[in-house]
């Protein structure tokens, strides 16, 4: 019998107590992505696991590189990432400054900020999808009477007006979980910094610029990671706002994925988009992360 | 350099008083130093001149200007921090530039600056480095570089030794004392530690409660601690006190300590109560042939030095003012009386020795006022 207890074994105890989450985890997220590399090299329409294999080929990723579909969703994912990170950045960190001050009602702005976060994807974007319809929808209806516009936006023909309200509906669910996240790094922001900053007559600009900032930046950082990754793989908003389109006006690296294997079975293709996607983000966040986290170690 | 003049300055949070009515005047020069035990107001008396609280009545001016209303940034004064405070994502010389920079000074007057201050604190080798690869030590010169490159009118300094330990504290205390000689700028300094306060302090402001206990000197407060607080703060181990009954005789008072009659000399004119409660220094106490015998309970040395307890006797504790003593050493037990001495006897548990009380070494406390009797 061994004696976990000795210094000697001791790290063998901990390997046997990591073990079953390791094999657990090799399971559910190794073996899926083993098995999309896998059919992304096949050349099937239905793949089938356990059933004859298909010769490995890079067919479906020659078909990548010359297809229009894949480099407009690479460029329709990049300017979402790029509007939707943005936008959340600056209304969740101005929400978390705001929310971060002392006044009357704050623990209930708190929760009003978070709010949107809270509720279920589907059931919000379908809510918005109302909102926007462009017969019977508020917005437009808003929009008409305040005189901004003077026929109904077609949001679900008109290919920016589509986008945006993709967008619209992203940030709104995007922001909170910026605004939260930044608020805890806000809160840890020591005040003697502030305080030693205002002794040093650094008005309240350049304390946000040369402390808040600054302090902030790994937080920034990790959250823009979180996301950029969650734009990257977001399925729900579009397929219930747009469908991905129209023409391929708001169909992202995911919505492709999802249009290759399950809407024309070509299900090798739709692996290798998906395979391509998983390296593109791994690449961002690593990129990312590294950045922000050296700007302060 | 400039004066410092506290008028009458207030502060409360809702109905709780934080301040009472503190008037102070420091002058130019000075390193005056509030010391308490926390709570008592000092850092808050400190964030008010800073500006970074406000006042909620009376006026403070630094050197004649009116300032209670003016911005930190405009006050002309530098802070150090307790726990530094530093820039974590500058390098040492940004953190030592900031204030500079922030006042718009041309960037290579900022650099001389800089520069120098770095070579008043040998800091000059890790302008570029990043606070985090500093040791605590250096950390707390950066705070301080960054307070004396300016050239204010003041500095203000919110316990800046605590962070460091024993050793290096002390070291810093001595170079910071040497530091504001050298620069002689007024100086305020807030601690909890008496030790800190009676070595580097021109002035000692003792606070409690937000109010002003007694303003003087070290040694003033040391030989003529005007109540009982004082007297069991200052001082390490603080004084010890015992409840006494106070006879006259031909104009002489005297007081009994267990069997033996003390003299205290001429009887204070303000002395007409029948009991008092008696203080002595530890380091007051004699050993030696007469006096009252005691049985040492305790005999802590430290190499030459020995603190010997042994307890106050029966009927002459001093339980009821328990909660007035405070200090910094850990809740001393009220009925045990301590002794300094420093010579080469050896001194053991349980042995039973002489100790006198001199005359002129007593103080007197009013039992119910607690204030000093002279």
């Amino acid at each position: 019998m061994i004696d976990f207890s000795s210094p000697k074994h001791r790290s063998k105890f901990g390997y046997m107590l990591l073990a079953p989450a390791v094999i657990l985890m090799a399971l559910i997220i190794i073996y899926p992505i083993l098995l999309s590399v896998d059919i992304s090299l096949q050349d099937v329409r239905i793949a089938r696991v356990g059933g004859t294999q298909a010769p490995w080929t890079t067919k479906n990723y020659d078909w990548l590189i010359n297809s229009e579909e894949f480099w407009n969703s690479i460029w329709v994912t990049a300017r979402m990432v790029f509007f939707v990170g943005g936008t959340s950045l600056v209304i969740g960190l101005a929400t978390a400054l705001l929310v971060n001050q002392k006044f009357k009602g704050r623990a209930l702005a708190r929760l009003f900020v978070a709010l949107p976060w809270a509720v279920p994807e589907v059931v919000a974007t379908v809510i918005w999808a109302w909102m926007l319809d462009s017969s019977f929808g508020v917005i437009n209806w808003l929009l008409l009477k305040a005189g901004f516009i003077s026929e109904a936006i077609q949001f679900g023909s008109n290919a920016t007006a589509a986008f945006f309200a993709v967008c619209f509906v992203m940030i709104w669910k995007g922001y909170p979980l910026v605004s939260i996240m930044l608020l805890a790094g806000l809160q840890s922001i020591p005040a003697e910094q502030y305080q030693a900053a205002k002794v040093d007559g650094a008005s309240v600009w350049q304390r946000f610029f040369y402390v808040t900032l600054p302090n902030l930046a790994p937080v920034i950082g990790v959250t823009m990671v979180m996301t950029t990754l969650w734009v990257f793989r977001d399925f729900s908003i579009i397929y219930v706002l747009t469908q991905g389109g129209p023409i391929g006006a708001t169909t992202t690296l995911s919505m492709l994925t999802f249009e290759q294997a399950f809407s024309f079975f070509r299900m090798g293709q739709g692996a290798a988009v998906g395979v391509v996607t998983m390296i593109i983000c791994a690449i961002i966040s690593r990129a990312l992360v590294g950045r922000f986290a050296k700007s302060v170690h | 350099m400039a004066t410092i003049d506290f008028k009458n300055v207030q502060k409360r949070y809702g109905q709780f008083k934080a301040i009472h009515d503190f008037n102070l005047h420091v002058g130019e020069g000075e390193l005056c130093v509030f010391v308490g035990p926390s709570g008592c107001g000092k850092s808050t008396i400190l964030k008010m001149l800073a500006g970074l609280e406000e006042t909620t009545s009376g006026s403070i001016e630094i050197g004649g200007r009116d300032v209670t209303d003016l911005g930190p940034g405009k006050r002309d004064i530098a802070m150090v921090f307790q726990n530094y405070a530093l820039y974590p994502h500058m390098s040492v010389r940004s953190n030592i530039g900031f204030g500079l920079k922030m006042r718009g000074v041309p960037k290579a007057d900022i650099d001389k600056a800089v520069n120098e201050a770095a070579e008043i604190l040998e800091l000059t080798d890790y302008l570029d480095r990043r606070p985090r690869a500093l040791s605590g030590g250096q950390r707390q010169r950066v705070a301080l570089g960054r307070a004396i490159v300016r050239e204010p009118s003041a500095f203000l300094m919110d316990e800046p030794l605590s962070n460091l330990d024993a050793k290096l504290r002390t070291q810093t205390r001595s170079e910071i004392v040497k530091l504001q000689k050298r620069l002689g700028v007024t100086t305020i300094y807030v601690t909890h530690d008496q030790v800190e306060a009676l070595t580097m302090a021109t002035r000692i402001v003792v606070m409690r409660g937000g109010v002003i206990q007694q303003v003087g000197s070290p040694d003033e407060l040391f030989s003529q601690p005007a109540n009982l607080f004082v007297a069991g703060f200052i001082g390490s181990p603080g004084m010890n006190f015992f409840r006494g009954p106070v006879e006259i005789e031909n104009g002489k008072a005297f007081t009994r300590f267990g069997e033996q009659r003390i003299p205290l000399g001429q009887v204070p004119q303000k002395l007409t109560a029948k009991e008092a409660i008696f203080g002595i220094r530890p380091e007051h106490l004699q050993v030696g042939e007469t006096g009252v015998p005691v049985t040492l309970s305790l005999v802590e040395s430290l190499g030459t030095e020995k603190i010997l307890h042994f307890a106050t006797p029966k009927g002459q504790e001093t339980d009821a003012i328990e909660t007035e003593i405070v200090s910094d050493e850990d809740a001393r037990d009220k009925k045990t009386m301590l002794a300094r001495v420093i010579d080469d006897r050896r001194y053991h548990d349980g042995e039973t020795i002489r100790i006198a009380l001199p005359e002129g070494k007593v103080h007197i406390f009013d039992t119910v006022t607690h204030e000093a009797i002279v």
